[in-house]
């Protein structure tokens, strides 16, 4: 070791430290702002803080365990490299010590990372992601998505909180919800697999050609949000995009009065085409 | 020794991963019904035929409407370079190979325009020769890019056209709603260029990213769709760019425009279809009973926009409904020009020519180009204040249902 410490202060401290200073210095007073500009959004769902603490989580392990690696890679490089009258030789670590070292480091890195991280997100999926509230949970809010080539169109119940009836409120790449209830999605594609991605509320769910997936959140923030297709699904992937709209809950009961008189309107009873509701899937 | 710790994982991760499976598996029935539903369907419907199943290759080429013979005698007379006026030009002839007619016309240096005898119609008109080649090149893009909705073979029904409304366009029909060139008249290649380029809002129908020529090239298999005597194959049909609405004539007065705008709104009825603006009573003072509406004669609730049933458009046979645009809730389809910024020439374009087969009259004759103009700045300004505004709409609705 203090082999290691001479060496390094001797030549090769000069031309990195002052690099690594700066990149120290700069990172430290930046790291804020590289993750507003980088980083996710804030979180907008009331499940959403524990996705990034998830995410940190995993994020903090596997930095932790890259430097373990790195230090354990530089150690021998620096220690052990070509040296006037000494050649370096390859091990192949086949002695019953280095069998043993790897072992222990193998289990390590299982039940701190692997284990850790594993526990932690079925916790989170059983709690949160696959904990969709039953239907004949109060306030809960139905929405039937159909996905297509390219474009998510959007069923909700309107005013008499049924869906599949003429106050159906039908819309395109555009999607409206009361802030504060749980939201439900029944999805299903008409074509090929898109997936439904709210970025903002942390959810991703795929919507398959003959099956109904199910998918909720809760919004926690009311504003205008992104929704995205996260699954390639052909040319116009790219632009297969809407808006989330959480309306306050002062302000959602007259904004849908309204968009189900304009459904009424609209609708055509004789057109049965239109149709797409089915039965509700939990 | 090193297979130890490795073994350990793989039998942690047996251990735990039956937990991943049994909530989420509800894939796994969907996919069998599937499966059985594929099974039990011996002829698949035509919207289900996957694009190998179709022959992309065009066989023929067409010979596509330029224009009819009077309005290309105006295009041909501004470009004398390139067409020279023959007299006696065409001379069909009868099955006995008697000369039935003689036409005079404008003779194409290029030799890709002529002037050609419809022997159904007994009229001619100018067509242009489009190759089987640049066919085939359309119908391979068409197929890549429009085809899963507008059907492989352009009838408008096609895999993700299902439910879909309004309706993606039938291209037989040759009906176009917001190409802007009047409701008699077909498009320019330009005029679909335009619209291609820039979609129209709240449908499926996104700006897309072609280029001009693979665009060019769709439209010339969009057109060869045409069934004969009809289309781009009707001799009588005429080929127009926009409607031609003039100069900005409020440049230095949008407010006297959205207010001349209101007046004229209501005044010739706008408000038949679409909602009413203002309150009952302001409508009383400002209809005249000159813009075509009686006064008084009103629909029963005009905070709400009237369907439309049975417009032309199609799907399977049925003629759907159109509901026309309430502007301060729905988005308008083609209210953007080429920089994506709403404007009031784009607007007044489409009020100006019309939508064909919708119930949306061709107001370009029927009043002065200034109105339609002031109805482009007025509509403008309905979305600009109230589109997307919940508080600001409440409050616009409250005080025409009379507080309500």
């Amino acid at each position: 070791m203090n082999r290691l410490v001479s060496l390094v202060s001797r030549a090769r401290v000069r031309w990195l430290a002052t690099p690594a200073a700066l990149l120290l210095a700069s990172t430290a007073a930046s790291a804020q702002e590289v993750v507003d500009r980088w980083g996710p959004t804030p979180p907008a769902s009331t499940y959403g803080p524990r996705f990034d603490s998830l995410f940190s989580l995993i994020t903090t392990l596997i930095g932790i365990s890259f430097l373990i690696v790195l230090v354990m890679l530089l150690v021998p490089c620096l220690r052990d490299n070509a040296k006037k009258g000494k050649k370096a030789h390859f091990d192949h670590g086949t002695s019953l010590h280095d069998k043993r070292f790897t072992a222990v480091v193998s289990v390590v890195v299982f039940i701190v990372l692997d284990a850790w991280v594993l526990v932690r997100a079925m916790g989170d999926l059983r709690e949160a992601y696959w904990n969709v509230p039953a239907p004949d949970t109060p306030g809960i809010f139905k929405v039937e998505v159909l996905a297509q080539q390219w474009a998510w169109n959007f069923r909700t119940p309107g005013v008499d909180g049924e869906l599949g009836t003429p106050d159906d409120v039908i819309t395109i790449n555009e999607l409206t919800v009361p802030i504060g209830r749980p939201v439900v999605f029944n999805l299903t594609s008409k074509d090929v697999i898109h997936s439904l991605f709210l970025p903002d509320m942390r959810l991703k769910r795929d919507a398959n050609p003959g099956a109904i997936n199910v998918a909720w959140f809760e919004a926690a923030k009311s504003g205008d949000f992104d929704i995205l297709c996260a699954e390639l699904c052909g040319y116009a992937h790219y632009q297969m995009h809407g808006k989330l709209h959480v309306l306050p809950e002062a302000d959602f009961p007259a904004w849908e009065k309204d968009a189900s008189a304009l459904a009424l309107a609209a609708y055509d009873a004789n057109d049965t085409e239109a149709r797409w509701a089915w039965d509700w899937k939990e | 020794m090193t297979a130890r710790p490795l073994l350990l994982v793989t039998a942690a991760l047996a251990l735990v991963a039956p937990g991943f499976a049994t909530p989420g598996d509800e894939t796994a029935a969907g996919h069998d019904a599937g499966n059985a539903a594929e099974h039990s369907e011996p002829e698949l419907p035509p919207h289900s035929r996957a694009p190998h199943q179709v022959d992309v290759t065009v066989h023929d080429d067409a010979w596509l409407l330029v224009n009819d013979y009077d309005t290309f005698g105006e295009l041909a007379e501004a470009d004398p370079e390139r067409f020279e006026f023959v007299e006696g030009l065409l001379e069909p002839k009868d099955e006995s190979g008697e000369v039935i007619d003689t036409y005079d016309g404008y003779r194409d240096k290029t030799g890709r325009v002529e002037l050609r005898y419809d022997p159904e119609a007994e009229d001619v008109a100018y067509f242009e020769r489009v190759s089987a080649e640049r066919l085939t090149r359309g119908h391979e893009n068409y197929i890549q890019y429009c085809a899963s909705c507008h059907g492989l073979e352009g009838d408008g029904y096609g895999r993700s056209a299902q439910h879909l409304r309004p309706p993606p366009r039938d291209f037989r029909v040759g009906k176009f709603k917001f190409t802007k060139v009047g409701v008699e008249n077909l498009p320019s290649d330009q005029a679909l260029v335009d619209l291609v380029k820039k979609g129209l809002d709240g449908t499926p129908m996104y700006p897309w990213a072609l280029t001009e020529g693979q665009l060019l090239d769709v439209i010339q298999y969009i057109k060869s769709l045409s069934p004969p005597e009809s289309g781009w194959r009707d001799v009588y049909a005429v080929v127009k760019g926009p409607v031609d609405i003039g100069e900005d004539p409020w440049t230095n007065d949008v407010q006297g425009a959205v207010a001349r705008g209101e007046i004229v709104y209501h005044n010739v009825g706008c408000f038949n279809c679409h909602p009413g603006y203002v309150t009952p009573a302001r409508i009383d003072e400002i209809v005249t009973g000159e813009g075509g509406i009686a006064k008084g004669s009103y629909r029963e609730d005009l905070t709400l926009p009237k369907i439309v049933p049975n417009t032309m458009y199609q799907v399977q046979g049925y003629k759907t409904s159109i509901l026309p645009p309430d502007f301060t809730w729905h988005s308008i389809r083609a209210g953007r020009d080429r920089q994506g910024n709403l404007s009031a020439l784009e607007i007044a374009r489409t009020v100006g020519s019309g939508i064909a087969g919708s119930g949306m009259p061709q107001w370009k004759g029927s009043m002065p180009d200034k109105d339609i103009w002031a109805i482009g700045y007025y509509v403008r300004h309905l979305i600009e204040t109230y589109h997307g505004k919940p508080q600001a709409r409440a409050a616009l609705m409250s005080e025409l249902r009379g507080g309500n």
